[in-house]
């Protein structure tokens, strides 16, 4: 068999714009899910027992069950009690649910981490409640899981690609369509395959830049 | 011609369980001994096998696991036009190649986390390459391996849904086809889900057994500890 990538050409715009939704998707999952994560792990360290059960029944029921199973639940199982969601919203909805989940597990790490030592301190300086959640133990504990949270933006934005099964036009999705068109199976597979890599290494850097932007200060737990 | 979910339904998923389960067995199986080949070259002397092993890994870890079944799906037929593979058995290449990368970085990981001495008592001692890895250290690194392996096996299982789009009837797909038969897409996948559930917890409250099952386990790879009096003089 021979390749020729150039039958790829004319669908170069189709594809990158659907890169582009890929990845707000994924950073949409993200933001949103990364602050439902939070509330959940208050929700399960909390003192009501019945919350605190209900956090911790959310968080192994979407661990422990596939986010394509998720998916579907969402896309077809919500119109049966009338609430239709588009493609679009139905896998942002599933990526977001979904990432709570495991982003409350990161999150739960970096809470234990922080000492409650300064929170003490914080305590002892008269800081309101607030205040001291925000500055004393939300911004370390975020420093310390920010590699782990990175991983999970990765791992979110490769999962992102099974919203593809159910129609959301991102980038799987326009890799699937451009096969149809073209019959080009390698190269348009090897080609997304690449951009889906790239895209993750892109992440992994601009993550570390953002580390040393939004935690630079103090001492560095993690050399 | 729709019926109600009845069950007949609960059977007909409790069969795609068991072709996840059979599914999910042996590409963990073929992806443990592939993967533990790709970790030893990660962590061997030869600069061009660590080389190569760490770029196949930091490859596939990259690229979503759809990609690699529609490759598999779409490009063996192509490499190989004679051979004819059943769902099953493309299904089993897919999930052994992405399994084979996971878990060669966990091997990777295992074996770099026995101490350093331990390696160098090995030199010591006169050990070549293999029976230094046969006798000091995967002895020990695989210890470390079994927590971090069980995780990847519970992502496996929830992952092998995945392969429902080669039409593969495994637990995800004979939902999808008992959903299309009852019109009862909720009460279906919850099903399916619970099914799901029951495998990943199962496995994850075997693996929690193990770790406490074995508290020396710790112990056996921690520099610190030292060795006892009755052992330093009874040998």
């Amino acid at each position: 068999m021979t390749f020729f990538y150039g039958d790829l050409l004319p669908f170069a715009g189709q594809l990158l714009s659907a890169l582009w939704t890929s990845v707000y998707i994924t950073v949409i999952a993200m933001v949103v899910g990364s602050a439902f994560a939070v509330l959940l792990y208050l929700g399960k360290s909390g003192g009501s027992p019945w919350l605190s059960r209900l956090c911790s029944a959310y968080i192994e029921v979407f661990r422990n069950t596939p986010l394509l199973v998720q998916l579907y639940l969402i896309y077809f199982g919500l119109p049966v009690v009338g609430i239709n969601l588009n493609p679009i919203w139905a896998g942002i909805v599933a990526l977001t649910l979904n990432n709570a989940a495991y982003t409350a597990e990161i999150y739960r790490a970096g809470f234990e981490s922080v000492p409650p030592g300064i929170v003490e301190a914080g305590q002892a300086l008269g800081m309101r409640r607030g205040t001291l959640f925000r500055h004393v133990i939300f911004m370390p504990a975020t420093r310390n899981v920010f590699p782990a949270l990175t991983n999970q933006f990765i791992l979110l934005f490769l999962a992102s690609s099974i919203a593809s099964i159910i129609g959301l036009p991102e980038l799987m999705n326009s890799i699937l369509n451009i096969n149809n068109h073209t019959y080009r199976t390698f190269e348009i597979l090897s080609v997304g395959g690449l951009l889906y890599f790239v895209v993750a290494g892109l992440f992994a850097l601009g993550s570390r830049i953002a580390e040393s932007r939004l935690f630079g200060w103090g001492v560095k737990r993690h050399a | 011609m729709l019926r109600s979910f009845g069950w007949q339904d609960i059977e007909a998923l409790a069969r795609g369980a068991l072709w996840t389960l059979a599914l999910c067995a042996i590409s963990g199986v073929l992806g443990t001994l592939l993967g533990g080949v790709i970790g030893l070259a990660a962590t061997s002397p030869s600069r061009i096998a660590r080389w190569v092993a760490t770029a196949l890994v930091t490859f596939v870890r990259g690229i979503p696991l759809l990609i690699i079944v529609f490759f598999a799906y779409f490009g063996i037929p192509l490499l190989f036009p004679d051979l004819s593979l059943s769902a099953f058995a493309t299904a089993v290449i897919a999930l052994t190649v992405f399994a084979s990368v996971y878990l060669a970085e966990i091997f990777r990981g295992s074996i770099n986390a026995v101490p350093r001495g331990q390696w160098e008592a090995a030199d010591a001692l006169g050990l070549g390459y293999v029976k230094k890895l046969r006798y000091v250290v995967l002895p020990q690194a695989m210890r470390i391996v079994v927590p971090p392996a069980i995780g990847f096996l519970i992502a496996l299982i929830k992952d092998s849904s995945l392969v429902t789009v080669i039409g593969f009837v495994e637990l995800t797909h004979a939902g999808t086809i008992t959903s299309n038969l009852t019109a009862n897409p909720i009460l279906t996948y919850s099903v399916v889900a619970a099914f799901y559930f029951v495998i990943c917890y199962g496995v994850s409250r075997l693996g929690r057994w193990y770790e406490q099952r074995s508290p020396t386990d710790k112990a056996a790879v921690d520099p610190e500890e030292k060795p006892s009096a009755l052992q330093l003089e009874g040998v």
